[in-house]
């Protein structure tokens, strides 16, 4: 019996146990091998990692509400191992996974192995304190097994491309024997305060949603289409969005500079003119001419998905 | 699209700051939108500053074949909608006339619309009296009514789909996504940049369409109309692109469970492409770029040209970020950036 969790909620709201057990008889865990006890307890352990310690049996319900009850019954009797609730996974999910990883890595070789892995993790091949350490434990059903599936294996992705980006860059430059430059100090120039402080102050005051869109579009180079499927709506929204955006920024920074003592030519020198501009096209051109190419184009033929 | 200074660019890095990532659980909660209000909050906060969560949200949001999430409460509350749900019930009683017209219409003459010589109408799933292909656009087309009829027909599909707004007083933006602009975002959203980026090439399904005879390559620059004048491709199906082994160019309406090969021109060796909606381009060898704005009906070949030195390298990226943003990547290295869809070049 669980020290705690739903049964401890359910001593404290009383009112909670028939949900529960409707709960459970939605979730089909015993068709899968999951016990009730089982069941509640990850009920409780789910309430414990989102909500807070005193909270009311209003929130617990609309939480419990939410829930995917039946593929997190799913995924949880798959980490415990009851073979059945394997079978079922592997009949509704094995082809998807290897469906997605092929998506993502736009390479069969490097598909199935991303493909394997995760399924390896989700079978839980390590072990912890003598059991067998399976990632569908951390699943809780919050959002759909699939989404959470896709999102796993695009983070495995990212890691690997990351980590193999890193490998090959050292090994490649320790073979050519190409001599590391040492830390570029930052320019003498310096860029106005005022500006970096009016500028600061716009960004912080705006609202998360239009620093989700700037950032997306302006820092990740995400297309508006990828921006949209994020948050769910149209393209043409976030079009307009950030047409919208980048005047407003710019209305606002220049009173915000205005405020901070400058007069309108020098606000608007000061937001036309960014010397970093200069100093990149410089940098570039100095690369250019100390053979860093060589490198840069050895790893842009690499295949992908290529980790030796 | 209106630029930002740079300095917000920067500051807008520099203010991230590092904080706990959100589990994955709730990641694809915020993705599916079954988020309570305040949950949704933090992890929007988390995410406009998280270029790594970021990076996560946007690959896994994008799977073809795989139904997106989608929100049941805003479509019923859309329908809920007495004046909206007589409006959808009107516009779908003028596309099914429609429909019916052009079939009716289109069993009287011959189809002429093929994309490559001598490929059957089926290829392009173009409805024809001998075509035993099923033609899953029949319910989706308009009458032919003359010239310009592709340009009819998707405003007729538009007014089809706007029609559910207009009885609101046209205020669209107060209008939930249809089924027809939803099935749009579903099949929009398998258009996919499968890592974090904007120059990404399509996923290869397993099955791989018929080799088509390559269209007869007119000269530079003009325009190469395939010969589809009569070959409607509905707005509602944003077509899968992806280059084969042997770079080819092919094109799926249907998920990726078919392949037609696209032949651009003849001999063309490409080797990267970069779709947003119906807006495509593909490179490849010699610097050969090819440009089409209604998913592949009509190409015109693009000579990025700089300072009177044309491109002659091979592209092996090409990124478009929107209609006129884009940016091409040579096999010297090269960046060439054009911000008026590829009509002046700047090269990097």
């Amino acid at each position: 019996m669980p020290k705690d969790g739903v049964q401890s909620v359910v001593e404290t709201f009383p009112g909670l146990d028939s949900f529960v057990a409707v709960a459970y008889e939605k979730s089909r865990g015993q068709v899968f091998g999951l016990t009730r006890e089982q069941f509640d307890g990850i009920l409780g352990e789910i309430a414990r990692k989102y909500l807070p310690v005193d909270a009311a049996q209003s929130e617990i319900r609309e939480l419990y509400t939410s829930l995917r009850v039946e593929e997190l019954a799913l995924a949880r009797a798959c980490a415990l191992g009851h073979e059945h609730a394997w079978e079922v996974f592997l009949t509704r999910y094995r082809e998807k996974l290897y469906d997605v990883a092929g998506y993502i890595t736009k390479e069969s070789s490097a598909a199935r192995e991303l493909a394997d892995s995760i399924y390896a993790e989700l079978y839980g091949t390590a072990t912890r304190d003598g059991r067998r350490a399976s990632k569908l434990a951390s699943y809780t059903g919050r959002g759909s097994l699939e989404g959470w599936l896709r999102t796993v294996m695009a983070q495995e992705h990212i890691n690997r491309y990351r980590r193999q980006r890193r490998l090959v860059s050292l090994d490649e430059e320790t073979e050519e024997g190409i001599q590391f430059a040492s830390a570029e100090s930052e320019a003498a120039i310096a860029v106005d305060p005022r500006v970096e402080a009016a500028v600061d102050e716009v960004l912080v005051a705006l609202p998360s949603e239009d620093r989700f869109v700037l950032a997306s579009y302006f820092l990740d180079e995400q297309t508006l289409a990828e921006i949209a499927r994020t948050l769910g709506v149209q393209e043409s929204t976030i079009m307009r969005k950030l047409d919208k955006l980048a005047k407003s920024l710019r209305k606002q920074i220049l009173a915000s500079l205005g405020r901070r003592g400058m007069s309108r030519r020098q606000a608007q020198e000061a937001l036309e003119v960014d010397v970093r501009d200069l100093r990149v096209n410089i940098r570039s051109r100095l690369a250019q001419e100390t053979g860093g190419q060589a490198f840069s184009k050895k790893k842009a033929e690499a295949p992908a998905g290529d980790g030796s | 699209m209106t630029e930002i200074p740079k300095i917000v660019s920067q500051r807008l890095q520099a203010l991230a700051t590092l904080r706990e990532h959100p589990d994955t659980n709730l990641l694809v909660a915020f993705t599916e939108r079954s988020l309570g209000k305040r949950e949704q909050v933090e992890v929007l906060q988390h995410l406009s500053q998280c270029k790594s969560c970021r990076e996560i949200m946007s690959l896994s949001a994008i799977q073809p074949g795989i139904a997106a999430p989608v929100s049941p409460p805003a479509s019923s509350q859309w329908l809920s909608w007495p004046v909206l749900r007589w409006g959808t019930a009107v516009a779908c009683v003028v596309v099914v006339g429609a429909a019916v017209t052009l079939r009716h219409r289109q069993q009287s003459r011959p189809i002429a619309g093929v994309i490559a010589e001598g490929t059957p109408a089926a290829e392009i799933r173009v409805p024809a009296p001998d075509n035993a292909t099923e033609n899953k656009f029949a319910s989706l087309q308009v009458p032919d009514t003359g010239p310009n009829t592709a340009v009819r027909a998707k405003e007729a599909v538009s007014r089809a789909r706007m029609a559910p707004a207009e009885p609101a007083g046209g205020n669209q933006a107060a209008v939930s996504p249809g089924p027809v602009e939803m099935a749009e975002a579903r099949t929009a959203s398998s258009l996919a940049d499968m890592v974090p980026g904007r120059a990404k090439d399509a996923l290869a399904e397993s099955q791989s369409a018929q080799a088509q005879p390559a269209i007869g390559a007119s000269s530079e620059m003009k325009k190469m109309t395939a010969a589809t004048s009569d070959a409607f491709i509905p707005e509602t199906l944003i077509p899968r692109w992806t280059l084969s082994s042997d770079g080819t160019l092919q094109r799926s309406f249907d998920s990726g469970r078919t392949w037609q090969t696209i032949s651009v021109t003849k001999q063309a060796i490409f080797r990267a492409l970069s779709a947003n909606g119906l807006d495509i381009w593909v490179g490849g060898a010699a610097g050969a770029l090819f440009h089409s704005s209604d998913a592949g009906q009509h190409w015109a070949q693009v000579r990025p040209v700089v300072n009177g030195e044309a491109l002659a390298d091979d592209i092996i990226g090409v990124e478009f970020r929107d209609a006129l943003h884009g940016k091409l990547t040579s096999s010297v290295e090269e960046t060439w950036i054009t911000g008026d869809a590829g009509q002046t070049w700047q090269k990097q």
